[in-house]
């Protein structure tokens, strides 16, 4: 079945109203910056983010606020916690009537990998299996960027950080396998699941959109190309997200009350054209090429496919 | 190398005799190299028998965030430790810093400080531009790094070579701390050697003004004062008043700008919808047009373009516009 999106088939569409003002002190071409960007066109400025610490810390930085909506700061792994507060008491003042019900607004939880992978995925699943009506925002750079670039369970094999440097005792650099959260949310059975790409602007507008007619926890995993973290020109934040997608590496799916449909068939082109762009991987290839390890990645890609495919053959 | 050592015998600079200390603040933004400059300034000084000292300082990881970073270097050991408040030399990477107030590069700077600016202007055509009291001196080193080594951001090197030529350091040494300190970073031998060519042409190339050392220039101690009551309206910022990080400008991180031909330019708003900044907005006739104080210059909607559009202009003002 080949999926079609409803609205988003232009380009033009994409609203021209801007919710995620300039001036922020994130880095030149953030690929999480982008999507959140593309998202809050959607989202409207009716909305409470409650913002994990990580990156994003550098969105509000006192006294300056890039967001006509409002923004509440929490420790990393407490942000769906804090999405739970703030949808409570609003429910609770407009059962009292003491806010007027057109006045109920969105509440988006944003955070990175760390966050999301890691520190707050209890807080995630229980706020999941709650049901608690809210949008989960993870801007995924593979790494513990704001702190300076370190290990997170969502590093990919072979890619380095500053703590699984390329040595000798382990010259791929990272040795684990990147944490499939998007299958653990899945788990808990939640209403939407999407996963978007910067560079695939429609496909990220028509999922927010679609996200909206359902009650309850709304999650998307951002794919979040970083100059910073990944060591490339910002110039090439949109070509590093494209081939993140086109070599299959990031597929973009979505998840229909656990119904999985992938949203773009890429052609699958070689890893390689992904891994080279990125200083991160530049170990697998000077001064030897590493074939095991790159082979290891193009293999997991492709096994990835495979399961897909029949997937989709058997239904 | 960090903390403080002795190396081995001295050789003839200006660098005296006693507790006198040269003191080089380096200015940069995050991923120009200015930590590393500070330490191939020390690993140089060091290896002519020289105390040294570095250290550097900065918040968040970011490109684009000021860093700055301190050597000293003295004949006897060093008793200072900490950040520089008032430095014999400022070397600043990026110009636009100089008015940037969270970057501090004015700091401490008095009419003996010299100060080292990578730019394409002369000493005297920068300061008809800004006011800096100490002796000024230019080199437009992103040029340099641009020729010479393909990356606008490469200057570690080149702000090494140039600091160590204005302490009176020797060629051979700054050669030598390049290939060191860049080893350590894991840096290939032929960009290393690239590196090493293109430090030797700054070398050469800087115009001298006189550094002198600096025993303690410290302002005097200020005497405590009790705060009048300011009511929490005045005293505190408003930040109940929306999208107000729009009235910062982010132009000085730009090194190129993108400029749009609009007789080139097909409307598909490729551009617009890939720009992370949101500095890209779309004029009534359908058309983008980049709004320049809100452009961090990471050239997205150059690489997006498919008409090739987007074109690249390299931002040779002292204040970006």
């Amino acid at each position: 079945m080949v999926w079609e999106p409803r609205i988003f088939k232009d380009l033009h569409q994409i609203p021209r109203v801007e919710h995620v003002f300039p001036g922020t002190p994130l880095c030149a071409g953030c690929g999480g910056l982008e999507s959140l960007r593309l998202a809050a066109k959607i989202l409207g400025n009716r909305v409470v983010y409650v913002n994990a610490a990580g990156c994003f810390t550098n969105l509000a930085s006192f006294p300056f606020t890039p967001l006509d909506a409002s923004w509440l700061y929490t420790t990393m792994g407490s942000a769906p916690a804090g999405a739970q507060g703030v949808r409570d008491a609003l429910d609770v003042l407009i059962a009292k009537g003491r806010l007027p019900k057109e006045e109920d607004v969105t509440v988006v939880v944003l955070g990175g990998d760390g966050s999301t992978y890691d520190m707050a995925l209890s807080s995630t699943s229980g706020a999941i299996t709650r049901h608690l009506d809210f949008y989960y925002f993870c801007y995924d750079n593979e790494a513990y960027g704001n702190t300076g670039v370190q290990l997170s369970p969502a590093t990919p094999y072979g890619a380095r950080t500053t703590t699984s440097p390329c040595a000798v005792l382990h010259p791929v650099g990272a040795m684990q396998e990147k944490k499939d959260i998007f299958e653990i949310w899945r788990a808990h059975n939640p209403p939407y699941i999407a996963t978007v790409s910067p560079r695939f602007p429609l496909d990220l507008e028509e999922k927010f959109t679609r996200a909206a007619a359902y009650q309850g926890p709304k999650l998307f995993l951002g794919f979040a190309a970083c100059p910073t973290g990944w060591l490339f020109d910002p110039a090439y934040t949109p070509d590093v997200a494209r081939l993140a997608v086109e070599c299959g590496f990031w597929p973009l799916k979505e998840a229909i009350n656990g119904m999985v449909t992938h949203t773009y068939v890429p052609k699958l082109s070689p890893v390689e054209n992904y891994l080279k762009l990125q200083g991160r991987f530049r170990h697998l290839f000077e001064p030897t090429l590493q074939k095991e390890a790159i082979a290891h990645i193009q293999g997991s890609v492709n096994a990835y496919w495979e399961r897909v495919n029949l997937a989709e053959r058997t239904g | 190398m960090a903390g403080a050592a002795r190396g081995a015998e001295p050789s003839s600079t200006n660098i005296k005799e006693g507790p006198a200390v040269i003191s080089v603040r380096f200015h940069g933004r995050g991923g120009q190299g200015a930590k590393t400059a500070s330490r191939i300034l020390g690993t140089a000084a060091f290896s002519e028998g020289f105390t040294a000292q570095d250290s550097p300082i900065y918040g968040a990881e970011r490109r684009g965030a000021p860093v700055s970073a301190f050597t000293r270097i003295a004949k006897g050991p060093i008793r200072e430790r900490g950040i520089i408040i008032c430095p014999s030399l400022v070397v600043v990477a990026d110009a636009s810093l100089i008015g940037d107030p969270a970057a501090r590069v004015i700091e401490g700077i008095d009419e003996r400080t010299a100060v080292f600016v990578n730019s394409p202007l002369t000493g005297e055509q920068l300061h008809t531009r800004i006011s800096l009291p100490g002796r000024l001196t230019t080199l437009d080193l992103t040029e340099v790094a641009v020729r010479e080594l393909g990356k606008r951001s490469a200057l570690s090197a080149l702000l090494g070579a140039v600091a160590g030529r204005l302490v009176g350091l020797r060629s051979e040494s700054i050669d030598h701390a390049v290939a060191q300190e860049l080893a350590d970073l894991g840096v290939d031998a032929s960009i290393i050697q690239r590196n090493q060519t293109a430090a030797r042409h700054c070398y050469e190339a800087v115009s001298l003004v006189p550094v002198e050392t600096s025993v303690h220039r410290g302002p005097g101690p200020t005497p405590l004062r009790v705060p009048a009551y300011e009511p929490p309206t005045r005293g505190t910022a408003r930040i109940t008043a929306g999208p107000n990080s729009a009235i910062r400008s982010v132009s000085g991180w730009r090194t190129y700008r993108p400029v749009l031909r609009p007789d080139l330019c097909n409307g598909c708003w490729l551009c617009f919808a890939n720009c992370p900044e949101g500095a890209i907005t779309i004029k009534p006739d359908g058309k983008p047009a980049v709004y320049y104080p809100h452009c961090k210059g990471c050239l997205d909607c150059v690489e997006v373009c498919p008409t090739d559009a987007m074109t690249v202009e390299r931002e040779t003002d002292v204040t970006n516009k």
